[in-house]
C-alpha cells in the first residue's frame, strides 16, 4: 500500500522523476567507478603476484624488484641459504638483461630474462616449449613481430653493450623454442626467457654469479612473515618482500589514484543526496495540504514518514540499476586509458569489478537516498493538521 | 678541479634523506655501492638541497646524494665514464643540425634533442591528463544533469506564480526571460561559489600532496583559462537547462499550473 502510494506520487511527476532518477544513475556510476578503483589496483596487482604461488620476492637489499640495476652477488650461495629456510619450498632465481638480437639491420633490443625453467614463475607458454638448453629462448609476440621470427629460427643475440666501444661482453645464437607471455611486462614490450646461465656467461664478469631478485615460494600455511624474516637473517645483503609488503609498496605509490577514488566518490555520494534531498523536499512542499488530509483522515505519521522515505529509495534504486550499467561502461573506458601507462604489466586492472564493491555502492546510493528523505518527510509530518489544512485552504 | 685523493670527499644529500636520517652538514658517512659492503667510503656532507620540482621522481621515495664526477666513477669502478652530456647551445643556434653534427661525428653514444626526450618520458603524464579528461567529463555530464533537474524543481515551484503573471497578461517571452534571467544568476552565483571552492580545493590537494610526497610540485593549478572555463560553462549548463525548463513551463496552459 505504502510502496503502491510512493509509486504513485513519482509517476505524477514523470519527467522530474525520471531526471532524478537519471542524476543519481550519473551520481552512482562515479561512485561504483570510484569504488572500483580504490580496490580494483590492490586486487589485480595483489592476483598477479599471488600467480604461480610465489609469496616472496628477494631483491638487492634496500631496492624493490627491478626499481634498480642492483644485482644481489653470490646467487648460487645466497640460494643454497634461502632455499634452507625450513618453509620455503622453491627459489626460482631472475636476472634481467638488455637483449640485443643483431640479425636485423638495425639491431632490436628486448628486455631478457635469464630464468631457470623448471621453476620460472615470470611468464606463460602460448606455444612451443621451455628453453631446456643454454642455447635456447621463448620470445614474446612482440619481439617476434619486430623481427618477423618464428618458433624454429635462429637468432644472432648479445648481451653487455658497451657503446663507446661499440662491442658486447657476450654474443650467441640462439634458437626459439617457444612463445610466451610475460606476466609482470605490458603486452607491446620487447621480451626474452633464457637459461640463467646463459645470460649470466653472456654478461661477462659483472653478471657472473648474480641475479637480481629471487622468487620464493612457501608451503601452504606457512608464516610468510616469519619466511621473509628468516631470509634476511640467513642472506643480510637481501630485502625479502612479502606479496602484502608490494602490494603496500605499490599503493603508495600510486596512492594518488586511491585518494582521489575517495575524493571523488564521496563527492558522488554527496551529489546523489542532494538531489534526492532537494526533490523530495519540492516534492513534499508541493504536496503538503495532501499530506495534511491524509493525516486528518487518521493516517499516522509514521504512515507519510514512511511513503515518503520509499519514494527517496524508489528514486535511488532506479538509479543505481542504470548507474550500475553506466558505472561498468565507463569504469571500462577509463580503465583502458589508464592501462595505457607505459611499462603497465598487462595483467593490471585498475578499475575492477567485483560484486561487493558494486553492492556496497549500490547500499551507500540507498542510504543515502533514505537518509535525504528523512527529513522532509519528518518534517511534512509534523506539521499541525488544522493549520495546515486551512492554510492551504484559503492559499 | 677534483681535490687530492687523501683529501677526505664531500657530497650533498637531499633533504629528505637529512630528515627520515637525522643527518646534518659535517656529519660523516661511509658510501658503499653494493648493499651490506664491508668497506666504503668515508665522506662528510657539505650541502643539504632541496629536491627538484620533477613529476617522474613524485611517486618515488628515492633519495638522492649529489657527488663529484671523478668520485663517483671511482667509487663504482665505472673508470672515464659518464652517463650522459647534457649540452648547451647557443641561443641561436638550430637544435637539430647540432644534433646532426653530434652524431655525424661521435662513436658510440647518439644524441637526442631535450624536447624528444621530454616527449617520451611524459608519456606516463599524458595517460594522467587523459584520465582527468575523462574524469571531467563525467563530471560535466552529472553537474548538467543535477543543473537541469534542479532548475526544473525550481520552475516547478514558481508553477502558481507563472500561471497567475499569465492570467494577468504578461507574454509568454516574458516569462521565459524571466526565467532565464533567474538561471543565469544562479548559475553565475554557483560558478562565482565554484571558482573560491576550486581555490581552496586547489590549495587543500597541494598542501597534501606536497606533504604525502614531499615535493615542491605542484599538484593543482588554477589559472585563468581554468577560470573562464569553468565560468563560462557553468553559465551554458545553466541558462541550457533554464530555458528548457521554462520552455516547458510556458508552454502548460495557466490554468493547468493552477491545478485546475
Amino acid at each position: 500500500m505504502r510502496l503502491q502510494l510512493a509509486l504513485l506520487s513519482l509517476r505524477r511527476h514523470r519527467s522530474r522523476t525520471l531526471l532524478a532518477a537519471l542524476g543519481v544513475a550519473v551520481s552512482g556510476a562515479m561512485l561504483l567507478d570510484m569504488v572500483m578503483l580504490a580496490t580494483g589496483m590492490r586486487e589485480s596487482f595483489a592476483s598477479l603476484l599471488g600467480r604461480n604461488r610465489f609469496t616472496i620476492r628477494v631483491s638487492p637489499r634496500g631496492t624493490l624488484p627491478f626499481d634498480s640495476e642492483a644485482t644481489i652477488t653470490n646467487a648460487a650461495d645466497a640460494a643454497t641459504a634461502i632455499a634452507r629456510v625450513s618453509t620455503v619450498t622453491t627459489v626460482a632465481p631472475v636476472l634481467g638483461a638488455t637483449l640485443h638480437v643483431l640479425d636485423a639491420g638495425e639491431p632490436v633490443t628486448a628486455f631478457a630474462l635469464g630464468v631457470d625453467p623448471r621453476v620460472q614463475g615470470d611468464y606463460e607458454l602460448l606455444g612451443g616449449r621451455h628453453p631446456t638448453d643454454p642455447n635456447e629462448l621463448v620470445a614474446s609476440d612482440a619481439l617476434l613481430a619486430r623481427l618477423s621470427a618464428r618458433l624454429g629460427d635462429t637468432l644472432d643475440v648479445a648481451v653487455g653493450f658497451d657503446p663507446q666501444l661499440g662491442t658486447f661482453a657476450g654474443r650467441r645464437r640462439l634458437l626459439i623454442v617457444g612463445r610466451a607471455r610475460f606476466l609482470f611486462l605490458s603486452a607491446g614490450d620487447r621480451a626474452a626467457a633464457l637459461q640463467l646461465s646463459t645470460v649470466q656467461a653472456m654478461g661477462g664478469v659483472g653478471r657472473r654469479d648474480r641475479v637480481s631478485l629471487f622468487m620464493v615460494r612457501t608451503a601452504p600455511g606457512a608464516d610468510v612473515e616469519a619466511a621473509q624474516a628468516a631470509i634476511e637473517r640467513a642472506v643480510p645483503r637481501v630485502t625479502a618482500l612479502s606479496i602484502a609488503g608490494a602490494v603496500a609498496e605499490a599503493e603508495n605509490r600510486l596512492s594518488y589514484f586511491r585518494q582521489l577514488a575517495f575524493i571523488l566518490g564521496a563527492v558522488s555520494l554527496i551529489v546523489g543526496f542532494l538531489l534526492v534531498t532537494t526533490m523530495m523536499t519540492v516534492s513534499v512542499n508541493e504536496r503538503i495540504g495532501e499530506i495534511a488530509v491524509m493525516r486528518a483522515i487518521g493516517v499516522s505519521r509514521l504512515h507519510v514518514v514512511h511513503q515518503i522515505v520509499l519514494e527517496g529509495v524508489a528514486i535511488s534504486l532506479a538509479g543505481a540499476a542504470v548507474g550500475l550499467v553506466l558505472g561498468i561502461g565507463t569504469a571500462r573506458y577509463l580503465n583502458s586509458i589508464l592501462r595505457s601507462f607505459p611499462g603497465l604489466p598487462d595483467a593490471i586492472d585498475f578499475f575492477l569489478f567485483q560484486p561487493d564493491s558494486a553492492l556496497r555502492a549500490i547500499g551507500l546510493l540507498v542510504m543515502s537516498g533514505i537518509a535525504a528523505g528523512i527529513y522532509p518527510a519528518w518534517r511534512a509530518a509534523s506539521l499541525p493538521v488544522a493549520a495546515t489544512l486551512r492554510e492551504e485552504a484559503v492559499g | 678541479m677534483p681535490p687530492s685523493a687523501s683529501a677526505e670527499r664531500t657530497i650533498a644529500i637531499d633533504e629528505r634523506l637529512a630528515a627520515d636520517v637525522g643527518l646534518r652538514i659535517g656529519d660523516r658517512v661511509v658510501l658503499a655501492t653494493e648493499p651490506g659492503a664491508q668497506r666504503g667510503d668515508t665522506v662528510s656532507i657539505a650541502a643539504i638541497v632541496k629536491r627538484r620540482a620533477d613529476p617522474s621522481e613524485v611517486a618515488r621515495s628515492d633519495y638522492r646524494i649529489r657527488m663529484h664526477l671523478d668520485h663517483l666513477q671511482r667509487l663504482t669502478g665505472y673508470g672515464d665514464r659518464v652517463d650522459r652530456f647534457s649540452l648547451q647551445t647557443a641561443p641561436d643556434a638550430s637544435v637539430d643540425s647540432v644534433v646532426t653534427r653530434v652524431n655525424a661525428a661521435a662513436f658510440g653514444f647518439r644524441a637526442y634533442p631535450s624536447r624528444a626526450i621530454a616527449v617520451e618520458t611524459s608519456k606516463t603524464f599524458l595517460v594522467v591528463r587523459r584520465f582527468h579528461r575523462a574524469i571531467g567529463i563525467i563530471t560535466i555530464v552529472a553537474s548538467a544533469t543535477f543543473l537541469l533537474c534542479i532548475m526544473l524543481l525550481k520552475v516547478d515551484e514558481r508553477r502558481r506564480d507563472v500561471a497567475a503573471m499569465r492570467l494577468m497578461g504578461v507574454s509568454r517571452a516574458t516569462v521565459v526571460r524571466s526565467v532565464l534571467l533567474e538561471a543565469s544568476f544562479v548559475a553565475l552565483l554557483g560558478s562565482l561559489f565554484g571558482v573560491a571552492l576550486g581555490l581552496v580545493t586547489a590549495w587543500f590537494v597541494n598542501t597534501h600532496y606536497q606533504s604525502v610526497y614531499r615535493t615542491p610540485l605542484r599538484f593543482a593549478i588554477v589559472t585563468t583559462e581554468t577560470v573562464a572555463i569553468s565560468v563560462v560553462l557553468s553559465l551554458l549548463l545553466g541558462i541550457g537547462a533554464g530555458a528548457l525548463a521554462a520552455r516547458r513551463l510556458a508552454r502548460t496552459p495557466p490554468l493547468a499550473l493552477f491545478g485546475r
